[in-house]
C-alpha cells in the first residue's frame, strides 16, 4: 500500500508550564507519532522539545474508552452509587436538551434568589482547559454572571500564596530563579524538574552542567531533589521558620554592608517610619510617606530629591498616622523608627539554634546557607542586557506546594521577597523573578501592569475593604471579593478565592452568612473535582445536589457522572485553536521570542464527536446569544482582538461563522498584532508553519528597570497596606455579626512572626478526632508532582501509566525503610492509611529517601468511574484531607497536608 | 571506520521518561517492551541518601556477549557498529537476553496492545515478525541508514537521529560517530569524565555515562 506519510504541528498545552510544540506524525490517515517540532528549536527556549505528557496524545485519541457520541442521563437519581444510565443520543437531541435548559433558566433572570449567577462552570487547574476548548469562553462571556468558584484545586492545592502575595509585591503570580544566570538556588519543595515542563528542565539541566547550586529542603527526596547539589530533609511546614533563621544570620550575624544597602535605601519600604499605632509616619499636608535623610537631619516625603534615607536609628519628628477605616492620629515630637529597624528587633529570636529545634536542621547548615547565599549574591555587580546596565545578583530561592500555600506561606513568600531584598536580587539578572501576572492588568505584560501608587509602591486593585465599598453579599458562592481584598478582580480572582468554601458552604452556611444554593445549571470541562479536590466523598455528594450538568466530557469520569447530559468534543489532535507563546508566561515560560502557534486537526475526529468551537458556537445560538458571542470572539475571546487601530478582521457579529473562518480571523488578527497590521496570513498559513515568533528584549524578564524609572519601591519588609485592611475587614464583618474569620484576621499585621504552623494541623486533628488522636495519626502525608500526570487530565493513558511506573512510588504509599520495617512492614505489602477524614489502600513503597515522620502519595488515583485509572487500585491523599475553615488561612486556602496512620493490611504479593 | 555510539549525561537526567514514551511509539513496542527506559536507583540511608536517573538499554556492544550466544546468527554487528537482530532468523531461543549483562532483550509471545483490541494507530504499526523473536533498541537503525542517502548526518540532524535523543528534554543523551574526533560525541567525552555501564566484563559498551566535567 503506498504511504503517505505527513508531520503535522501542534501544540500541546496539558500543563501550564506549557505549551509545547511538536509535530504528529500522521501515515495514511492515522496519527503514529509525537516528535518535537524541529523548526521551532531556534525560537523555544526548550530546543522545540515536547515533555512526555504530549506522547500520550496518540493513544489518547484512538482510545476505545472514548466517547464516541453525545449522552444523556436516564436515572434522575444522583450520587456515586447510582447508575447513571446513560444513553447515547444525537447531538440534535443534546443540543435540544441543553437549549430548552439554558432558555427555562435564562427566563428566570441571571441570579438566584440568594444573589448567587444561576449558571456555574468548573475547568481544570491553571487555564489549561481554555486552550481546549475553542471559543466557549465567548459563549461564556455571551451568558453574563457565570460563578467560577466551584473549584477542583485551584485556590487550595495551587501554589496559592505566591500567587496573591507574588502579585502585590513584584506582579508574580508565578516566582522563579532567572534559571539562565542564577548560580545558586535554595529550593523549598519546588518539584522544578517534574513541574516546570520541557523549559525548566533544559535550563536546569544546563545550569546544573555549568555548576549552578541548588539546594532542595523538602520532607522527601524527589526527583528535584535528586538532581540537586543537596537534599536538606526538612520537617514539614518549618520552611517559613528556616528562611526567617536565614533573614536572622544575615541581619544578626553578618556585617550591615554585606547587605544591599543601596537597594534598600532606595528601591524598598524599608527606610519608612512607623508611627506606635503601626501604619507610616506621614506628612501632615501632603499625606505622603516620611523617611529620615540622613543629608538634612529631618524627616522628609519617601520621594525628595537627593535624600540620603535613613535604614534605621531612633528619630524625632512630628507626623500624621492614619489608621484603618481613615482613623488620624497627629503626633508631636514622636520617637520613631523605620520599618528596616522594626525588622531588625523582630527578627532576633529566630536564631539558627532556635531554627534547629523547629526544623529538624543543624543550626551550622543554617549558618552555611546563609553565607553561601550572600557569597553567590555578589552584591555590587552588574551586567549590561541590551546596552542597559542593571545589578547582577545570581541567587534565588524557590517554593513549591504546600510550602506555598495554607498557614505559614505567607511568611515564607514575605521571608522569601525579602531575602531577594536584602542583597537586591529581586527582578534582577540572576535573581528572583516574577514571570506572569493573572490578577493585575493589562496582563499583556508584567511591565504594563506596574503603576505607582500615593505611597511610593505600586498599585495593586485589592478588593474594598472600605464601609462604602466593601461587598456584603459575595457575587459568587466562594465570596472571594468579600473575604480576600487580596485576589483583586480580574477574570482569574474567582479561582484564588478559597473555592472550598463554595462546597463547604452549600452543606453548612456559617453563621450570619447568606446561603449558599446550587447553580441551576454547571457547565465541567477537563476537570474532576470528586477526585482532585479534598474529602472526595463530600464533594460527591454535593455534585449529586446539582439539578443540571453539562459536561464536555472524553470519557465516563467520577464527576461526569453526577451529569445529564455528556457532549464529546474532539481532542487535542482533531480540532483547530491558536495560543500565545512566548514572552513570560507561567514558571519558567520566559522566552526571547512572543507569538502564536497553532493546533489543527491532524487526523479525523473518532466517532460522532464536535470541535469545541462548533459546540460554543451552537450553545451560543441556542441560548439566543449569537451576537453577543460574536462580539465577544471579535474582543478577544480566541486570544487576540479581531480588530485594532492596525487592523480590522472582525466577525459579522449577526451572522453564525463556522470553524475555520473564526480560527482564520483569529490568525489574521494574529499576524497583523506581531507585524504592526503589516501582514495578514491566516489560518491555512499557520497550519503550514505551526507558529510565528518576533523576537523581544531579554529586559522584559525583569521589573527592576520599569520600577526604577517609574521611581516606584518594593513593598518590603514592612505591610502597613495589609495590616490596614485586615482591620477594616474585620470592622466590616463584626459589623455584621461575623465571628468565624478572626484567626484568619490575625494573619494581617505589619511584620510576620513565625507560629507553630505544623501545630496548627495537629490541634485540629485532636479537635476533630480528640485528645491522644496524634498517636493514631503519627505521619505526615504528603504529595508530590509527577511529570507524566501533572495537570494532564490523562490518568486513563495507558502509555502513561507504564512509563510512570518506571519512577518510584506512582502508585503506593512510600515510607521510611527503617521506619517501616519498625513496623513490619515490607516492600509490596498492602497498606491502610486513614486520616480522620477517611481511608486509602495501596501497597507500600520503602525509601531511604524520606523522614521517617512521613509518607508520600505521589498520584492520587483512587478512581471509581474513569475507565483504565479505575483498575489501577491505587491510593489518594485526596480521600483524607479535610475541607476545614480551621486550616484555611487568611487568603482562603490550605495545603495538601494531613496527620495520617498506617496499617498493614496484608502481605505483598 | 564509524562507531556509533550514545552518552547519557547523569548530571542532566530527571528520570522524566520522555525518551522512554517516544522509543515506545516511534519503534511501535509493545505495551510493556521498553527498548530505551530510565532506572530510579536509590543508594545510601537517611539521611545520606542519593536518588539518580539512569537511562539504559542496549549498549550496542563492541563485543557483543548476545551476538556470540546466538545458534542462528539472527544476531549481527554491523559495521558502523550497530548490532542488530535479523527477525528471518531469530528463533526465540533467548539466550541472548540471557547473556546480555544490560538486560536489554526482550522476546514477547502473545499479542498485546495498550487496551485490549488494537487502536488504530497500534493496527497501522503493528508487525508480526517481531512476535516471538528478541528484539531491543536498534539505535533507530533506519534513521541512521537514511543518512547514507541523505547525506545528513545522525545526532546532529534530527531525520537521522535515533528518537530518544531527539525527544531528551533536559539534554540527557547525545548520538554520533565515537570515530570521528570531530563529532559531537567525541567532543563531549574528550571535554568530560565518563565511564561504561560493566565495562570490566571486556564488553566494549558503546554507550557512556557522563558524570563530570573534566
Amino acid at each position: 500500500m503506498a504511504s503517505e506519510v505527513r508531520k503535522v504541528p501542534q501544540y500541546c498545552y496539558q500543563c501550564v508550564a506549557g505549551p509545547d510544540l511538536l509535530t504528529v506524525k500522521v501515515e495514511n490517515g492515522v496519527a503514529t507519532e509525537v516528535e518535537p517540532n524541529f523548526a521551532a528549536a531556534e525560537v523555544h527556549p526548550g530546543a522545540g522539545k515536547c515533555c512526555v505528557k504530549a506522547y500520550g496524545l496518540i493513544q489518547k485519541t484512538y482510545s476505545p474508552n472514548r466517547l464516541s457520541a453525545p449522552m444523556k442521563r436516564t436515572n434522575p437519581n444522583k450520587g456515586r452509587h447510582e447508575d447513571p444510565g446513560f444513553v447515547p443520543i444525537s447531538w440534535d437531541e443534546a443540543f435540544d436538551i441543553i437549549g430548552a435548559k439554558m432558555t427555562e433558566i435564562r427566563s428566570r433572570g441571571p441570579r438566584n434568589a440568594e444573589g448567587y449567577p444561576r449558571a456555574a462552570a468548573s475547568f481544570g487547574g491553571g487555564g489549561i482547559p481554555t486552550y481546549y476548548m475553542g471559543t466557549f469562553p465567548a459563549f461564556l462571556s455571551a451568558w453574563g454572571p457565570v460563578d467560577f468558584s466551584f473549584g477542583s484545586g485551584q485556590g487550595v492545592s495551587c501554589t496559592h500564596s505566591e500567587h496573591l502575595y507574588g502579585e502585590l509585591w513584584h506582579r508574580a503570580f508565578t516566582v522563579c530563579p532567572d534559571t539562565p544566570s542564577c548560580n545558586y538556588v535554595l529550593s523549598f519543595g519546588a518539584n522544578i524538574e517534574a513541574s516546570g515542563g520541557v523549559v525548566a528542565a533544559w535550563r536546569h539541566g544546563a545550569a546544573r552542567e555549568r555548576g549552578m547550586k541548588r539546594i532542595q529542603f523538602e520532607p522527601h527526596l524527589s526527583v528535584t531533589g535528586a538532581a540537586s547539589a543537596e537534599w536538606v530533609p526538612i520537617k514539614p511546614k518549618t520552611d517559613a521558620a528556616f528562611l526567617f533563621s536565614l533573614v536572622h544570620v544575615l541581619l544578626h550575624e553578618m556585617p550591615r554592608e554585606a547587605l544591599d544597602i543601596q537597594f534598600l535605601k532606595h528601591h524598598t519600604g524599608s527606610p519608612y517610619l512607623i508611627g506606635p499605632n503601626g501604619f507610616y509616619l506621614r506628612d501632615p499636608e501632603t499625606k505622603k510617606p516620611l523617611l529620615w535623610d540622613l543629608t538634612r537631619r529631618a524627616a522628609v516625603a519617601y520621594d525628595t530629591p537627593g535624600s540620603d534615607p535613613a535604614l534605621d536609628g531612633s528619630f524625632t519628628i512630628d507626623a500624621l498616622e492614619i489608621g484603618a477605616d481613615g482613623q488620624e492620629w497627629q503626633h508631636r515630637g514622636l520617637n520613631c523608627e523605620t520599618g528596616f529597624g522594626k525588622l531588625v528587633t523582630r527578627i532576633k529570636a529566630y536564631t539558627p539554634d532556635w531554627a534547629e529545634k523547629t526544623c529538624d536542621i543543624k543550626s551550622g547548615t543554617v549558618r552555611r546557607i546563609a553565607a553561601e547565599y550572600v557569597e553567590y549574591a555578589q552584591v555590587g555587580a552588574t551586567v549590561v542586557i541590551d546596552g542597559e546596565t542593571l545589578p547582577y545578583r545570581p541567587v534565588s530561592i524557590q517554593f513549591g506546594r504546600t510550602v506555598n500555600n495554607g498557614w505559614g506561606a505567607y511568611e515564607c513568600c514575605w521571608a522569601r521577597t525579602l531575602l531577594a531584598c536584602l542583597i537586591g536580587g529581586l527582578e534582577v539578572p540572576g535573581g528572583t523573578l516574577g514571570t506572569t501576572v493573572r490578577l493585575n492588568r493589562p496582563a499583556t505584560t508584567r511591565q504594563a501592569s506596574v503603576k505607582i501608587n500615593e505611597d511610593g509602591f505600586m498599585y495593586f486593585p485589592m478588593n474594598p475593604t472600605d464601609k462604602e465599598h466593601w461587598k456584603p453579599s459575595p457575587a459568587v458562592r466562594n465570596a472571594h471579593a468579600t473575604m480576600v481584598p487580596l485576589s483583586a478582580n480580574s477574570p482569574w480572582s474567582t479561582a484564588l478565592g478559597p473555592t472550598h468554601f463554595s462546597w463547604m458552604f452549600q452543606k453548612d452556611s456559617p453563621e450570619n452568612w447568606p446561603r449558599v444554593t446550587p447553580p441551576d445549571i454547571w457547565f465541567c470541562y477537563r476537570t474532576n473535582p470528586s477526585i482532585s479536590f479534598w474529602d472526595t466523598k463530600e464533594i460527591v455528594k454535593r455534585i449529586a445536589e446539582f439539578p443540571f450538568i453539562v459536561a464536555f466530557a472524553y470519557s465516563h469520569d467520577e464527576t461526569n457522572h453526577m451529569a445529564d447530559v455528556l457532549l464529546p468534543e474532539c481532542t487535542d489532535i482533531e480540532s483547530t485553536q491558536l495560543i500565545r507563546i512566548g514572552g513570560s508566561k507561567f514558571i519558567e515560560q520566559f522566552w526571547d521570542h512572543e507569538g502564536f502557534a497553532l493546533r489543527q486537526p491532524a487526523v479525523k475526529p473518532q466517532g460522532d464527536t464536535k470541535d469545541f468551537t462548533e459546540i460554543a458556537t451552537e450553545l451560543a445560538v441556542r441560548a439566543g446569544l449569537l451576537e453577543q458571542y460574536n462580539e465577544a470572539i471579535n474582543r478577544g475571546a480566541t486570544g487576540v482582538s479581531l480588530s485594532s487601530g492596525k487592523y480590522d478582521f472582525a466577525l459579522d457579529p449577526k451572522e453564525r461563522h463556522d470553524v475555520d473562518t473564526i480560527w482564520d480571523h483569529s490568525c489574521r488578527a494574529a499576524s497583523a498584532e506581531l507585524t504592526e497590521g503589516r501582514d495578514s496570513d491566516g489560518l491555512d498559513w499557520y497550519k503550514q508553519h505551526g507558529l510565528r515568533t518576533r523576537p523581544i528584549s531579554r529586559l522584559s524578564w525583569y521589573l527592576f528597570p520599569e520600577m526604577k524609572k517609574q521611581g516606584i519601591r518594593f513593598e518590603m519588609p514592612f505591610q502597613e497596606r495589609l495590616y490596614r485592611v485586615g482591620l477594616e475587614l474585620g470592622n466590616r464583618l463584626h459589623e455584621r455579626g461575623i465571628k468565624w474569620w478572626d484567626v484568619q484576621l490575625e494573619e494581617y499585621g505589619g511584620l510576620p512572626t513565625v507560629m507553630d504552623f505544623p501545630g496548627i494541623w495537629e490541634k485540629e486533628t485532636v479537635r476533630q478526632a480528640g485528645a491522644g488522636a496524634l498517636k493514631d495519626y503519627p505521619f505526615w502525608l504528603l504529595t508530590s508532582r509527577s511529570m507524566q500526570y501533572a495537570w494532564g487530565s490523562n490518568v486513563g493513558i495507558q502509555l502513561m501509566d507504564e512509563v510512570a511506573d518506571n519512577m518510584r512510588g506512582h502508585k503506593g504509599v512510600v515510607i521510611n525503610t527503617q521506619k517501616a520495617r519498625e513496623l513490619g512492614i515490607e516492600a509490596g505489602d498492602l497498606l491502610e492509611v486513614h486520616s480522620y477524614v477517611g481511608t486509602t489502600q495501596g501497597p507500600a513503597v520503602l525509601s531511604q529517601g524520606i523522614r521517617p515522620d512521613t509518607l508520600l502519595m505521589m498520584g492520587q488515583f483512587d478512581h471509581w468511574a474513569t475507565p483504565y485509572a479505575k483498575d489501577m487500585k491505587a491510593p489518594s491523599m485526596n480521600s483524607l484531607i479535610p475541607m476545614s475553615m480551621a486550616l484555611t488561612d487568611s487568603t482562603g486556602s490550605s495545603a495538601d497536608l494531613v496527620r495520617a496512620g498506617v496499617r498493614k493490611l496484608g502481605a505483598g504479593k | 571506520m564509524t562507531r556509533y555510539i550514545m552518552t547519557a549525561d547523569l548530571r542532566r537526567c530527571i528520570g522524566c521518561q520522555t525518551c522512554t514514551a517516544a522509543c515506545r511509539q516511534t519503534n511501535a513496542t509493545p505495551p510493556g517492551v521498553q527498548w530505551r527506559s530510565v532506572l530510579d536507583i536509590e543508594s545510601g540511608e537517611f539521611p545520606d541518601v542519593r536518588r539518580s536517573f539512569v537511562p539504559v538499554g542496549c549498549q550496542h556492544c563492541g563485543d557483543p556477549p548476545c551476538m556470540h550466544v546466538c545458534p542462528t546468527t539472527a544476531t549481527y554487528q554491523r559495521d558502523d557498529g550497530l548490532v542488530e537482530v535479523d527477525y528471518e532468523k531469530c528463533i526465540g531461543c533467548g539466550y541472548c537476553a540471557v547473556a546480555c549483562p544490560y538486560q536489554a532483550r526482550h522476546i514477547t509471545h502473545r499479542v498485546e496492545f495498550a487496551y485490549g483490541e488494537p487502536m488504530a494507530s497500534e493496527s497501522a504499526r503493528f508487525d508480526a515478525r517481531r512476535m516471538s523473536v528478541a528484539t531491543k533498541c536498534t539505535f533507530c537503525m533506519d534513521r541512521v541508514d537514511a543518512a547514507k542517502e541523505s547525506g545528513l548526518t545522525p545526532g546532529v540532524d534530527p531525520e537521522v537521529t535515533p528518537a530518544c535523543v531527539n525527544s531528551c528534554i533536559a539534554g540527557v543523551l547525545a548520538f554520533g560517530d565515537r570515530e570521528d574526533p570531530q563529532s559531537n560525541v567525541s567532543q563531549l567525552l574528550d571535554e568530560t569524565q565518563h565511564f561504561r555501564m560493566h565495562e570490566e566484563l571486556g564488553t566494549d559498551p558503546g554507550f557512556y555515562y557522563i558524570w563530570d566535567k573534566k
